[in-house]
C-alpha cells in the first residue's frame, strides 16, 4: 500500500520537478525494496507476485538495459555502474531471494529476473565480482535443494551464463577454482543483505550435488601459488585470460559441474537445456577451456555412465529385429517423450532413451574441442563398450546367453550405424579388432564363433553386425579383418608341374563326359545358355565400347571372369535362366563401387596385388603408380593355362564332380574345425594358405548355405559382394578371379562357390517335380511377402540355389563394373 | 488435442531478424517489442488445418548468433520443414542466407521444405533489401518466399501455413516417408484421429492410421 503511494507520490512529482534521471529512478525503486522487506512480516503468506517488488526489480533491470542504448562506446552507465561497484546490491538481494524464496514465488522470479537481465544487456558485466559472486550463489544454493520446482528457471539462467561464456571464453575463468575454491567467501552474503533478508542456517548445509565438492581447506601451497595471479578487488577484470594451462586434480569447473547435475533431472526439458549448455561450453575453441573440462570435470565420464545407465535399462526381452526401425535425433526426443502414446513396441521407450543419448554423445564429439571429443570417445570404449563386451562372450552354457548376445549384437550393430563422428567411429572400430595378432583378440573371435554357432538368430545378427562392421571401415579395421593374410598373397600358387597334371586329368574327363553330354538333350540346352550367356556378355561389353577384337586379351580375360560366374549353376536349376535381372545388377555395383572409392580413397592401399610379406605392405602405400594398374595386371594374372579350358567345360567339371562332392564338403568342414593356431606352423608354399579368422568363417557359412536359412544366407552374400567391391587388389584377385592359381587346399570364394553348385546340381534334381519347386520358390521369394518369412514351409535347399544363382549374377556384375572403372580411368 | 499428422519445424537465420517474435506471433498472436536473445533453442506449437485435417506444428525457433550454431546444427536433422529469415532493413542479413542454406543443406534431409521469409515488412522506410532480390533468390536456390512482419502479423499465419502445405502436398505424392521419423513427420495417433468429428478428418485418420505403429 504505502509503496503504490509513493508511487503516486513520484508520478506528482515528475510534474512539479523536472524528471529524475535514470539513476535517481535506480535508486529509488531499491529504496522501495528495501523498503518492503524492511517491513516484511513473514507470517503474511503473501504471494511475490502480489507484492510490488517484482515491478521494482524490473524497472531497475530495465533501466540498466535502457541507459545501455544510451551509453557510447561500450562505457558502462550509473546505473550498472552501482552494481558493479556494489553501492546497490539488487544482485545480492536477488540472490538471497533465490534462496530464502522470501515471499513465496521469490525463488523463480529473481532467477527469471537474472536470465532477462542477461539477455537483454549486451555488456552485463559479468567479469565484475559483484555481477558474477551473486549469480554463482544463486545457482549453487538452488542446485542444493533437490528435484527444485524451480530447476527449469535454474537451468535457463545456467544456459544463459553459458552463451556469455561462449561469446568471451575468458569468462569461465569464474567458475574455475582460484575463483571458486574460496567457499566461505562464495557463498557468505553481504552483512547489509543479510540484515535485510536473513537467511536461515539450514540451507548453508549442502544436501545434494556433490558434484559441487568446494574444498573448504585448499592445500595452503596452492591457495598461495593462486593468490599472486588472483587480485581479489572488485575492479579486477576476471576475464583476463588464465595462464594455467596445467590443471589439479583438485581443481573445479563449477559451470560444467553445476550443468551435469541437471542431467539428473526427471523433467526432460531441464535435461535437454544442461545438454545444451554442456555442448556450448564444450564447443569453445580454447585448448585450456577443453583441457579444463577433461581434467577438472567428470564432464565426459558422466555422460558415458548415463549412456551405460540408459544401455542397462533396456529390457532384455526385447525383439533384436526391432532395434533397427529407430531413427532417432537427441534433441528432439525431449519433446516427444511428453507425449504419453510414444511407444510403438515393447521396450521402445527404453530403447530411445537410450539412442537419443548416444546421438547425443555423438552430436557432441562432432561439435566439440578434438580433445574433449578424443576423451569422451576413449571413455566411450573404456566405460561403455568393454562394459557390454562381456555379453558377446559365451561365458557359460547360459541359456539365456544366446539370447543376450543376440540382442546385445543388434544394439551395438545399431550403434555402430548410426555414429558419425570419426572419433567415435575410429574408437569402436579398434575396440572390435584390436591390435596384435589378430586370432588372438578375443573379441573378434568371440564375435567370429557366434556366426557359427546353431542358433541361427545369433549367426544372423552377428553377420548384420559384421556388415556394418565392413559398411564403417576404417582403414585399421579393413585391415585387421579382411586383409591382414592376403596382403602376403599366400593363396597365389604359380602353377608347378603338379597343377599341370591334374589339369591334363580333368581335361581328360571333360573329353570323356563331353561325348556323353552331347547325346543329351538337356546338354544341349545347358549348350545353348551357354552360348546366349556368351552373346549376353558380348552384348554388354560392345555396349560399352568394349570388343573383343580391339581390346584383345583384357576384354577376353573380363568375358571369361563373368561368364565363370554366371555359368556356376547349370541351366537345368536355374530359377531365371534369361538372367533378365543383370543390368540391374551392374547398375547397382556401379553405384556401390563409386561409394567405396569414395570411403577408400584415403586407405593407403596398394595398386597392384601385392608378393611382400605382410609387414612390408605399407611400403606399397605410397607408390606412385596409377590404382588401375592393378586391375589390369590382375586381369592379366588370370592362369594363361586355362585359357584354353572354354566355360562350358568348367561346367562338365561340375557335373563329373558332382559325384565326390559330399566327401569334398565334409573336409571341409573337417579342416575348418582344426584350430587356428595349428596352421600358424610355418608351411611349405604348397600347403595350405590361411585365409584368417575371419574369412575362414565366411568360406565355412557359405558352404553350409543349402542348410541354412534363407536371411542367414542373404546377409552372408550381402557381405562377401561389400568386400568383393573393395577397390584392394589383393582381396579383388582372391574373391573375383576364378582363374587365380592356386594350391589345392585353398580355398578361395569361387572354389566355394563350385562346390555348393555341384552339392545343389547333385541333391535337387533328386526331389520329385524340383522345377516346379524352383520356380514356385523363386517367385515367393521375389515377391517379398512377409508372410512366406514367418510360415515354417521353407525348402532351404532350393531357397539357397536361388541365392546362390543371384549371387553369382551380382558378382559377375561387380567384375565388370571394377573392370570397366580402369578403362574409363585409362581414356 | 487430436492430430492427423504433426510436422516438426525450425526457424533459422541471423540474430535480431525476428525469428522469435514471428514464432510468437505464430502461437500467441502478440508482438513483443524488447529483444531478448535465444540461447539454444526455443520451442512452441500450434494446430492448424490443411485440407480439412489437423496438423500439428511443433516450431524450434533457434539461436542465430554463431556462438550457438553446434545446438542449432541438432536440429536441422529430423525437421520436416525450415523458415529461414532475414530482415529487409539489414543487408546482411541477406548476403548471409548462402551459409545459412549451405548449412542446413547439408545436415537436414534431403526432403526439408524451406521457406524464405523477409521480415520486418512493416518497416519500408528502412529497406535496405528488394522485394525482388528475396524472390530472386528463392527461384535461384528452389525455395517458397514470403514477406512477412512479425509486428503487424502481416502474413505470418501464411508463412507457417504454406510451409505445412507444401509439405503435406510432398507427403500425398509420396516424396517423405512418414513412417521414418528422421523426415520430422509424425502421424496422429489412429484412434483419436478415426474418432474425428469431422467427415474429412475421419477418412484421413483412417488413411494416416494405416501406416502408424
Amino acid at each position: 500500500m504505502l509503496s503504490r503511494f509513493s508511487d503516486v507520490l513520484q508520478t506528482a512529482a515528475d510534474v512539479l520537478a523536472p524528471p529524475a534521471t535514470k539513476y535517481e529512478d535506480f535508486e529509488y525503486h531499491w529504496k522501495m525494496i528495501v523498503n518492503f522487506y524492511q517491513a516484511y512480516d513473514e507470517t503474511t503468506k503473501v504471494h511475490i507476485e502480489d507484492t510490488r517488488v517484482p515491478h521494482h526489480l524490473h524497472q531497475m533491470f530495465q533501466l540498466i538495459v535502457d541507459e545501455e542504448k544510451e551509453q557510447q562506446g561500450g562505457t558502462v552507465g550509473p546505473c550498472l555502474e552501482a552494481v558493479v561497484q556494489r553501492s546497490i546490491g539488487v544482485l545480492d538481494a536477488l540472490a538471497v531471494l533465490a534462496v530464502t524464496d522470501r515471499p513465496p514465488g521469490a525463488r523463480a522470479m529473481a532467477l527469471n529476473l537474472a536470465t532477462t537481465l542477461l539477455r537483454r544487456t549486451q555488456q552485463p558485466c559479468l567479469n565484475s565480482v559483484h555481477v558474477y559472486r551473486p549469480l554463482q550463489r544463486m545457482l549453487v544454493q538452488c542446485n542444493e535443494s533437490p528435484a527444485s520446482p524451480t530447476e527449469k528457471e535454474e537451468v535457463e539462467l545456467l544456459l544463459t551464463i553459458c552463451g556469455l561464456v561462449r561469446k568471451e571464453s575468458g569468462l569461465a575463468n569464474i567458475f574455475t577454482t582460484p575463483f571458486i575454491e574460496d567457499r566461505i567467501s562464495l557463498m557468505s552474503i553481504p552483512e547489509d543483505i543479510q540484515q535485510l533478508i536473513p537467511v536461515k542456517r539450514k540451507v548453508n548445509k549442502p544436501k545434494k550435488n556433490p558434484l559441487f565438492d568446494v574444498d573448504m581447506t585448499p592445500p595452503i601451497k596452492m591457495a598461495i601459488v593462486r593468490k599472486d595471479s588472483f587480485n581479489n578487488s572488485a575492479a579486477d577484470d576476471a576475464s583476463v585470460k588464465s595462464q594455467k594451462t596445467v590443471y589439479d586434480d583438485n581443481d573445479k569447473f563449477l559451470l560444467i559441474d553445476l550443468l551435469l547435475s541437471y542431467l539428473n533431472s526427471a523433467d526432460n526439458q531441464v535435461v535437454l537445456r544442461a545438454c545444451e549448455g554442456i555442448m556450448i561450453v564444450s564447443s569453445l575453441p580454447e585448448d585450456d577451456i577443453a583441457n579444463l573440462i577433461t581434467s577438472c570435470s567428470p564432464c565426459c565420464e558422466t555422460i558415458v555412465d548415463k549412456l551405460c545407465t540408459k544401455y542397462r535399462a533396456i529390457p532384455n526381452d526385447v525383439d533384436p529385429n526391432d532395434v533397427d526401425q529407430l531413427n532417432i535425433t537427441w534433441a528432439y526426443v525431449a519433446q516427444d517423450f511428453g507425449d504419453k502414446s510414444y511407444n510403438k513396441f515393447h521396450g521402445y521407450r527404453e530403447l530411445t532413451s537410450f539412442f537419443s543419448w548416444l546421438d547425443y554423445c555423438d552430436t557432441l564429439m562432432k561439435e566439440c574441442h578434438p580433445t574433449i571429443a578424443a576423451h569422451l570417445a576413449r571413455t566411450f570404449r573404456s566405460n561403455f563398450l568393454e562394459g557390454v563386451e562381456s555379453w558377446l562372450l559365451p561365458a557359460s552354457n547360459n541359456s539365456s546367453f544366446v539370447h543376450q548376445a543376440a540382442l546385445t549384437t543388434a544394439l551395438l550393430a545399431k550403434c555402430l550405424r548410426v555414429i558419425d563422428s570419426s572419433d567415435l567411429i575410429n574408437e569402436f572400430s579398434n575396440w572390435l579388432v584390436g591390435d596384435g595378432e589378430v586370432s588372438e583378440w578375443p573379441l573378434l573371435l568371440a564375435l567370429i564363433n557366434n556366426c557359427l554357432t546353431e542358433d541361427y538368430d545369433l549367426t544372423l545378427e552377428t553377420l548384420r553386425f559384421f556388415e556394418t562392421i565392413i559398411e564403417r571401415g576404417t582403414e585399421h579395421s579393413m585391415d585387421r579383418i579382411v586383409v591382414s593374410r592376403v596382403i602376403s598373397r599366400g593363396y597365389y600358387s604359380p602353377p608347378g608341374p603338379a597343377t599341370v597334371d591334374t589339369d591334363e586329368r580333368d581335361r581328360l574327363n571333360d573329353l570323356s563326359f563331353g561325348r556323353e553330354r552331347d547325346r543329351n538333350r538337356e546338354a544341349m540346352k545347358q549348350l545353348e545358355h551357354e552360348d546366349a550367356i556368351n552373346e549376353q556378355i558380348s552384348d554388354i561389353l560392345s555396349h560399352e565400347g568394349l570388343d573383343n577384337k580391339e581390346q584383345g586379351e583384357n576384354v577376353e580375360n573380363i568375358h571369361r571372369v563373368i561368364n565363370s560366374f554366371l555359368l556356376v549353376l547349370p541351366r537345368a536349376l536355374l530359377s531365371d535362366p534369361v538372367g533378365a535381372d543383370y543390368e540391374h545388377y551392374i547398375h547397382d555395383a556401379q553405384r556401390h563401387y563409386q561409394l567405396w572409392l569414395d570411403i577408400t580413397a584415403s586407405f593407403h592401399w596398394p595398386s597392384e596385388p601385392n608378393w611382400m610379406e605382410n609387414t612390408a605392405s605399407s611400403t606399397h602405400s605410397y607408390d606412385s603408380r596409377p590404382e588401375a594398374d592393378f586391375h589390369f595386371s590382375a586381369f592379366d594374372t588370370l592362369h594363361t593355362d586355362t585359357k584354353k579350358l572354354l566355360s562350358k567345360e568348367l561346367t562338365d567339371e561340375d557335373q563329373s564332380k558332382a559325384q565326390s562332392t559330399d566327401k569334398d564338403v565334409k573336409d571341409d568342414v573337417k579342416s575348418d574345425t582344426s584350430d587356428t593356431t595349428d596352421k600358424r606352423i610355418p608351411q611349405t608354399i604348397e600347403d595350405e594358405f590361411d585365409e584368417g579368422p575371419f574369412f575362414k568363417m565366411i568360406f565355412k557359412l557359405l558352404s553350409r548355405m543349402p542348410d541354412q536359412p534363407y536371411q542367414v544366407n542373404l546377409h552372408l552374400t550381402s557381405i562377401i559382394s561389400k568386400l568383393a567391391l573393395l577397390p584392394h587388389p589383393n582381396l579383388h584377385e582372391f574373391l573375383l578371379n576364378p582363374n587365380l592359381p592356386t594350391s589345392k587346399n585353398t580355398r578361395t570364394l569361387f572354389k566355394t562357390l563350385q562346390n555348393i553348385a555341384r552339392r545343389l546340381t547333385l541333391e535337387i534334381p533328386r526331389m520329385k517335380n524340383y522345377k516346379k519347386i524352383i520356380e514356385d520358390t523363386r517367385q515367393q521369394l521375389m515377391s517379398e511377402d512377409p508372410s512366406y518369412d514367418i510360415s515354417g514351409d521353407h525348402n532351404e535347399l532350393v531357397e539357397s540355389l536361388i541365392v546362390l544363382e543371384e549371387f553369382c549374377k551380382e558378382l559377375a556384375a561387380i567384375a565388370f563394373v571394377k573392370y570397366q572403372h580402369i578403362l574409363h580411368m585409362h581414356r | 488435442m487430436a492430430y492427423a499428422y504433426l510436422f516438426k519445424y525450425i526457424i533459422i537465420g541471423d540474430t535480431g531478424v525476428g525469428k522469435s517474435c514471428l514464432l510468437l506471433q505464430f502461437t500467441d498472436k502478440r508482438f513483443q517489442p524488447v529483444h531478448d536473445l535465444t540461447i539454444g533453442v526455443e520451442f512452441g506449437a500450434r494446430m492448424i488445418t490443411i485440407d480439412g485435417k489437423q496438423i500439428k506444428l511443433q516450431i524450434w525457433d533457434t539461436a542465430g548468433q554463431e556462438a550457438f550454431r553446434s545446438i542449432t546444427r541438432s536440429y536441422y536433422r529430423g525437421a520436416a520443414g525450415a523458415l529461414l529469415v532475414y530482415d529487409i532493413t539489414r543487408r546482411e542479413t541477406f548476403n548471409h542466407l548462402t551459409t545459412w542454406l549451405e548449412d542446413a543443406r547439408q545436415h537436414s534431409n534431403s526432403n526439408m521444405v524451406i521457406m524464405l521469409i523477409g521480415n520486418k515488412s512493416d518497416l519500408e522506410s528502412r529497406r535496405e533489401v528488394k522485394k525482388e532480390e528475396g524472390e530472386a533468390f528463392a527461384r535461384e536456390h528452389g525455395l517458397v518466399f514470403m514477406e512477412t512482419s512479425a509486428k503487424t502479423a502481416a502474413n505470418v499465419e501464411e508463412a507457417f501455413i504454406n510451409t505445412a502445405k507444401e509439405i503435406y502436398e510432398k507427403i500425398q505424392e509420396g516424396v517423405f516417408d512418414i513412417n521414418n521419423e528422421a523426415n520430422g513427420i509424425k502421424i496422429g495417433p489412429q484412434h483419436s484421429t478415426a474418432g474425428g468429428a469431422k467427415a474429412g478428418g475421419a477418412g484421413a485418420g483412417g488413411a494416416a492410421g494405416g501406416g502408424c505403429c
